[in-house]
């Protein structure tokens, strides 16, 4: 760990930009021990985030646990699901929801530090190199994909995220990198997601390959969330953000690197299963 | 009279000539079957100490002023230092010494791997050693990579000549077989990724040094430590009561223990050094990728005529070519066969011995091509391998010491014929089979071993050995053992082990060697102090020594009579009886070897490649078993390391820079809980009559070598499809099934 303070701010209208805010810590102590993060200060957002699921189901709190969620009698479906396929029990007891939405993709590059694009290097390094557990939508100019299982039923669940400065729909929260701005996210420094609000369908389901039964990260994940006749798809672990499918037929634009052809043939075969599963 | 013999040795295959002392009065063989302690499940003697934290490794220890030492790795896959100027870690903050190239013979200016240690720093605290590596000005001169074992035997870079075989004529036989097949098969690199990571604790009292260490071999390390640091083998004391696993990785001392001993000694403290698991994965060992080129011919009853492999082993900048030909050598009476071994010298990490080394990745192809074959000739792949069994050694002609492999595959008929039943059951996507795979590898032990047994007057006894238990139980077994022979109730017997100071030489634990090497030592000590008790009881209550023998911790006499132990002991007050032991030579002109069968049932979802294996059973013979619930355990172990290896682990390397990208256990994927089939475990338990006086061999390493070709086997079994790369990963199970369609679809 390189961080060398902790601050626990009064409340939300305390925070500033300088520290990073740290809730259940399973991704970010990792980053900053790892170096990956750079943080003079953590800022214990624990106390002031909302914690709990109301409303039916479909105002979840920033602050709500993975293992909360998961055992939640109220939550759509995909949701739940999404909640119980992730990372270990473990994890999920002390990873919050809103915590889970902002992880770094799990590109052995990026983690190892390697001076990929992510990094601001000049070019991603696993287009020719090891990929097997990459992209195979928005391949350019970073091929990462993004981990969260979570966030691909939440933004099939149509969720708007509400933070401390904005209400957004969750697709906004996202961005893919630029030449001048590397980010994957919208958030602003020192901006906090507070809450998520879904709408309540009438069927979800969260159906993941992954490369073991527990504790992997998806190669793909779909969520399926049907309301009335339409039914909105998204995917985890196929692009650099969680990535909505307009229709079944938009995976024949994917664009897979050479060792990720696989995913849009295991992402076809979900995504058949998953609007079967909702119909 | 001590009796000097010439004797033969083994270490996984591996043969040499040595002295050794025999007992003069052999003991009796134990009747078959489970007796009062031996042969019936213990608990872990020590498994609430462990379970309670109370156990203490390697890493729990802390000594009074120890220092941390941190490695400066090489960060290329092949560079040499032109410069490096270790000053400024000096001057860092809790520094008290720092390393280079010169200064310890570990530390090396040409890496040729990444992870190659170059410099080390002790601090008072690990994460200031960390810091103060981060300061060490180095200079790098990158030179070649070399990563493809393909490329580096194209280029004549090998790491040793070429190891070749044959027997009989090849030609001849594949002229004269009916039905030909011949493929490729691959296994990737993988890592032992022991719960404990490598390390040690070294510390200097006058002109002697004591390493605490995670080791396989106390008695390998406290050799070749003295040897490379010029001290008398007396001065070193080597100690590992309690270890987190090694599988092999841990049966030389380490760099790290030379770079602790080298910071102890300057700094006059004592000084850990211990691998994070990132250094774990980098830089403390591999199990080689091969590529086997493999080819066999038969007559149409399925009668072998001849076998043929070419196996490239991707052995790294050092380490072993490990025998990945041997069962195709020694499996199968097939009267033809020739193989080559071709161990690549590569800019990676040196491999090292890993569970069954050769043999895993050997038993794979060898075991799939059988399946591939029994396919072509449309028979039964039990009634194949029935048909090929060996009636002695194919290799030397040597006669087995014990071989049940035609009842290990008896045994294996209830799991075989399941296959029907578990086929009907396929549903939807999800394609159900079943296949099999026949096991065979050393675990024979051997001399020299010893053990001490110690009764006290209380009527307990201790065994005293330097032996280690690397985690598999062995601790259980030979307290065991012991309390057989001397009619005690488990629990009357403690086993002191784990330090070279406290007991005698004991053999290392690698090539399913422990039980067997230790097991008759130990027999031998506690029947010497029984044989003792015996003599002072017939004088004590003037009975005949005939008479008298010890049961139930008493002393029982055939007309009825009995004595309480401690009530024979008990007359000594002080005074102890001392037994000792030895283990005695393996039988002369045998071959003591392993054999057994593994059934694998899996489901395949064919459109998704997802495969679950839903149930192994194990059949095994390593002659008797002395404790059959840590037996299972270690099967059930070696059942689910190699599920890892079947499933879901490799080793990646950046094609770019050679630098490794799974060294964190979240890339680098182990099988977890969620993985793990129903396991069901048949140990024959036949004592090897030839062997020693407890006719016991060794389980470390059986139960992972046939678990890749039986899982391999089903799949092909449910699905149609030749699966022939390590692991099974969704891309090439899917591969895999789309050429069998492709293949279908062209008939």
């Amino acid at each position: 760990m390189s961080a060398r303070s902790l601050s626990r701010p009064a409340s939300l209208e305390a925070l500033d930009e300088t520290g990073v805010p740290l809730a259940g810590g399973t991704e970010l102590v990792p980053l900053v021990r790892d170096g990956l993060v750079e943080a003079e200060t953590l800022v214990d957002v624990r106390p002031l985030l909302p914690r709990g699921i109301e409303a039916g189901g479909t105002s979840i709190g920033a602050g709500t646990t993975l293992a909360d969620v998961e055992h939640s009698g109220e939550v759509p479906n995909a949701l739940r699901e999404a909640c119980r396929l992730a990372a270990s029990p473990q994890l999920r007891a002390m990873g919050t929801i809103g915590g889970n939405l902002l992880q770094a993709t799990r590109c052995w590059y990026w983690r190892l530090a390697f001076p990929c694009y992510l990094h601001g290097g000049d070019r991603c390094l696993a287009r020719e190199g090891e990929h097997r557990e990459h992209a195979i939508f928005a391949v350019e100019p970073c091929a990462s994909a993004h981990p969260s299982d979570p966030a691909a039923a939440l933004l099939a669940l149509g969720a708007v995220v509400e933070t401390t400065r904005r209400r957004l729909p969750l697709a906004e929260l996202y961005r893919l990198p630029t030449e001048d701005d590397r980010s994957l996210t919208t958030l602003a420094g020192g901006e906090l997601i507070l809450r998520l609000q879904l709408e309540e369908p009438d069927a979800s389901v969260y159906l993941k390959a992954m490369d073991r039964q527990r504790w992997s990260f998806p190669l793909v994940g779909v969520a399926a969330a049907r309301y009335g006749k339409e039914t909105r798809l998204a995917l985890a672990g196929v692009a650099p953000i969680p990535w909505a499918l307009g229709s079944p037929a938009d995976l024949d634009a994917a664009t897979p690197l050479p060792g990720t052809g696989y995913k849009v043939e295991i992402a076809r075969v979900l995504v058949d299963r998953a609007l079967a599963a909702v119909s | 009279m001590a009796r000097l013999i010439r004797t033969e040795k083994e270490v996984e295959g591996r043969y040499t000539e040595q002295w050794v002392v025999v007992e003069e009065d052999p003991l009796d063989r134990w009747p078959e079957g489970p007796l009062e302690v031996v042969g019936r499940p213990a608990a872990r003697v020590d498994g609430l100490q462990r379970a309670r934290g109370e156990a203490r490794y390697t890493a729990d220890l802390a000594l009074p002023g120890m220092l941390h030492a941190a490695v400066l790795r090489s960060p290329h896959a092949h560079a040499r230092v032109r410069r490096l100027d270790l000053a400024p870690a000096l001057e860092a903050p809790g520094v008290r010494a720092a390393v280079g190239p010169g200064d310890c013979s570990v530390l090396v200016e040409e890496a040729g791997y990444q992870g190659a240690p170059v410099a080390a720093v002790a601090a008072d605290t690990f994460s200031e050693a960390q810091a103060a590596l981060a300061r060490i000005r180095v200079e790098w001169e990158v030179l070649e990579r070399l990563l493809d074992p393909e490329e580096a035997v194209a280029r004549g870079e090998l790491i040793e000549e070429a190891s070749r075989y044959e027997r009989g004529d090849v030609e001849r036989g594949l002229a004269g077989a009916d039905v030909l097949v011949e493929a490729e098969y691959r296994t990737a690199t993988v890592l032992h990724n022991a719960l404990e990571t490598h390390q040690a604790v070294c510390e200097w009292e006058g002109d002697g040094l004591t390493v605490y260490v995670s080791t396989q071999w106390i008695w390998g390390v406290r050799k070749d430590v003295a040897k490379r640091l010029g001290l008398p083998p007396d001065k070193v004391r080597v100690v590992c009561e309690y270890m987190g696993g090694g599988f092999g990785a841990k049966n030389d001392p380490g760099d790290h223990t030379y770079v602790a001993a080298e910071l102890a000694r300057r700094t006059g403290r004592p000084v850990r050094c211990a691998l994070t698991r990132r250094e774990e994965n980098l830089a403390s060992g591999n199990r080689h990728a091969t590529v086997q080129r493999l080819r066999a011919g038969a007559k149409a009853d399925g009668t072998l005529t001849a076998l043929e492999g070419e196996f490239t082993m991707a052995v790294g900048w050092d380490g072993f070519v490990s025998s990945t030909a041997g069962p195709m050598k020694m499996l199968y009476g097939c009267e033809n066969v020739r193989t080559v071994e071709l161990g690549a010298k590569l800019t990676t990490g040196p491999n090292d011995a890993f569970r069954a080394p050769g043999f895993v990745e050997g038993t794979f192809g060898l075991e799939c091509l059988l399946d591939e074959l029994a396919a072509k000739l449309e028979l039964d792949p039990l009634v194949l391998r029935r048909r090929n069994g060996a009636e002695a050694d194919p290799v030397n002609g040597r006669p087995f010491s014990a071989k049940n492999l035609a009842e290990c595959y008896r045994r294996a008929e209830p799991h075989w014929a399941r296959r029907e039943a578990v086929r009907a059951r396929s549903e939807g996507p999800w394609r159900r089979g079943v296949g099999l795979a026949s096991q065979i590898w050393y675990g024979g032990g051997g001399p020299p071993s010893y053990a001490w047994v110690r009764v006290g007057s209380d009527g307990r006894a201790s065994v005293l050995t330097a032996m280690q238990d690397i985690g598999t139980g062995t601790r259980t077994a030979m307290a065991q053992i012991a309390a057989e022979e001397l009619g005690l109730p488990l629990e009357r017997v403690s086993v002191s082990l784990g330090d070279s100071s406290r007991g005698p030489y004991a053999a290392i634990s690698a090539g399913s060697s422990t039980t067997p090497s230790m097991g008759p030592a130990v027999r031998a000590a506690a029947a010497d102090a029984a044989r003792q008790i015996v003599e002072i009881a017939a004088q004590r209550f003037e009975v005949e020594q005939r008479v008298l023998s010890l049961r139930g911790g008493r002393l029982v006499s055939e007309d009825g009579a009995s004595w309480a132990l401690e009530d024979v002991t008990g007359l000594l007050e002080d005074g102890q009886i001392l037994g000792k032991g030895s283990r005695g030579p393996n039988p002369t002109g045998m071959r003591v070897l392993t054999f057994g069968v593994q059934v694998a049932e899996v489901a395949v979802d064919v459109e998704t490649g997802e495969v679950r294996v839903e149930r192994i059973a194990a059949i095994h013979d390593v002659g008797r078993v002395v404790n059959p619930l840590g037996a299972s355990s270690q099967v059930e172990g070696g059942i689910i390391q190699g599920i890892g290896h079947t499933l879901s682990e490799q080793r990646l390397l950046d094609p770019g820079s050679g630098r490794a990208l799974t060294v964190t256990l979240d890339a680098y994927k182990l099988p977890t809980i969620a993985d793990v089939p129903e396991i069901v475990t048949d140990l024959l338990d036949v004592p090897d009559a030839h062997l020693t006086s407890l006719g016991s061999k060794g389980l470390g390493e059986p139960p992972i070598i046939p678990t890749a070709a039986a899982i391999t086997n089903a799949i092909r079994d449910a699905t149609g499809a030749d699966v022939r790369s390590l692991p099974i990963t969704r891309e090439e199970m899917l591969r895999a099934l789309r050429e069998a369609r492709e293949r279908a679809f062209a008939l």
